[in-house]
């Protein structure tokens, strides 16, 4: 019983510390996962999901900004890292979409190909 | 027959083994005496992590510091003095025999050689310190710079193509940062965040205590003569050029020394043919100008 308890202390003690030492980028990523939920929720109003990307999307801009003034990742030569600044659009897309002047969403579906103009063009058939 | 056998046969066990633990004591203490006569003056400065991040102006400073409080720094620098010293005795020497004559002047002729061979034994000596002293300098930027170099010798491609990424799109962050709050406040009636708040405040603070540490005195930025900009690793190589250029001259000096010594050997021995050249004329010994042709008048008359 001892044992078990050790052995589930010492098990939550590492997963907290992990999830403490959880680098600038991968919160970043865990916000950016959160918005692109909203995003796709079928269950929310247009009102509703306005409401939370609103709010979603100052977080998600606060974490941009840390990520991007995170001196530990300068010439961290990580895939993670890699990935995320030669994909800048995608990885700091509450900058990039109010750049663009587009909303968070046009910009994210404009990142694979997907654009308003593409979905008003499409018609439903059989393939 | 050594006494000892004898002293053995006349003592009890007791006696014998407190005889025997004197003897070995007293040769651990000769030998511990000896080894410390024998080990020389150290020096160990270690090319730290700390060491390599000082300020270029302070670093040099700091090394000196560090050489000067060491066992050898201190030894040299007796050394100096007492060679200081001896060369004052020299120079009182010389103007004494410029004064004197006769045997007072030889016998201080002779006192001067003898100075001047220690003088010269002193100088060696010292030049082993210094030679040590270099030696250590240079092995000590050697690991300086190799550990600089460890530092930027980790450029890949690939993390170079990474750095100029982030480059890139710092670039791009920075000249959309305006538009991004603009965008922000305009969409959403929220308040400016946290983050933002306490980062713009900061931001401030640290801008002053930047401003302050690059105009420092002590985070001057290296110059070469010609005023150029040296950054840390050509600062240090260049430090190493000066060791080896003390190396060089220390060579050099080596060789006057040896020059010395010569004309101290030619010396002595130019003293010992004129103290023989003496003995021969005090002595009776005839000498072997008489030739047979000089008493000829002899033989010629009855």
């Amino acid at each position: 019983m001892k044992t078990h308890l050790l052995a589930l202390c010492l098990g939550s003690m590492v997963a907290f510390s992990a999830n403490a030492n959880a680098g600038t980028l991968e919160n970043l990523e865990r916000e950016r996962s959160m918005t692109i939920k909203t995003f796709l929720d079928s269950s929310l109003t247009v009102d509703e999901r306005q409401a939370k990307l609103d709010s979603q999307r100052r977080r998600l801009v606060d974490l941009e900004r840390i990520v991007m003034r995170d001196k530990a990742l300068r010439g961290q030569n990580t895939k993670t890292v890699h990935v995320a600044f030669k994909n800048y659009d995608v990885t700091f897309l509450g900058h990039a979409s109010a750049e663009k002047g587009h909303t968070m969403v046009d910009h994210w579906l404009g990142q694979f190909g997907v654009s308003t103009n593409n979905l008003m063009a499409t018609r439903v058939g059989n393939r | 027959m050594s006494e000892l056998p004898l002293l053995i046969n006349r003592t009890s066990p007791k006696r014998l083994a407190l005889i025997l633990g004197g003897v070995f004591v007293a040769g651990v203490v000769l030998i511990g005496g000896t080894s410390v006569a024998i080990s020389a003056p150290a020096w160990q400065p270690q090319s730290s992590e700390r060491l390599v991040k000082l300020p270029p102006s302070y670093l040099k400073k700091s090394i000196d510091h560090d050489f000067a409080r060491s066992e050898l720094g201190t030894a040299i620098q007796k050394s100096e003095e007492n060679i200081s010293l001896k060369g004052n005795t020299l120079g009182d020497l010389q103007k004494a025999i410029d004064t004197a004559d006769g045997e007072v002047r030889g016998e201080l002729r002779h006192q001067f050689l003898s100075e001047k061979r220690n003088y010269l034994s002193m100088m060696s000596d010292r030049n082993d310190l210094r030679r040590k002293h270099l030696r250590t300098k240079k092995r000590l930027f050697d690991d300086m710079l190799s550990r600089l170099s460890q530092e930027s010798g980790a450029m890949t491609p690939e993390r170079e193509e990474l750095i100029e990424l982030q480059k890139a799109a710092s670039e791009r962050f920075e000249s959309s940062l305006a538009k991004v709050d603009q965008r922000l406040f305009e969409v959403s009636d929220l308040d400016e965040s946290k983050y933002s708040k306490q980062y713009s405040q900061n931001k401030t603070a640290i801008e002053q205590l930047v401003s302050r540490i690059d105009h420092h005195s002590m985070n001057e930025t290296p110059m070469s003569e010609n005023g150029v900009q040296m950054s840390r690793e050509e600062h240090v190589r260049r430090m190493v050029a000066d060791v080896q250029t003390e190396l060089a001259v220390l060579d050099q000096e080596e060789t006057i020394l040896g020059y010395m010594a010569k004309l101290v050997a030619l010396d002595a021995m130019s003293m010992a043919e004129e103290g023989m050249d003496a003995e021969l004329l005090d002595s009776d010994v005839a000498s072997n100008t008489l030739t047979p042709a000089n008493n000829v008048s002899f033989f010629l008359n009855n």
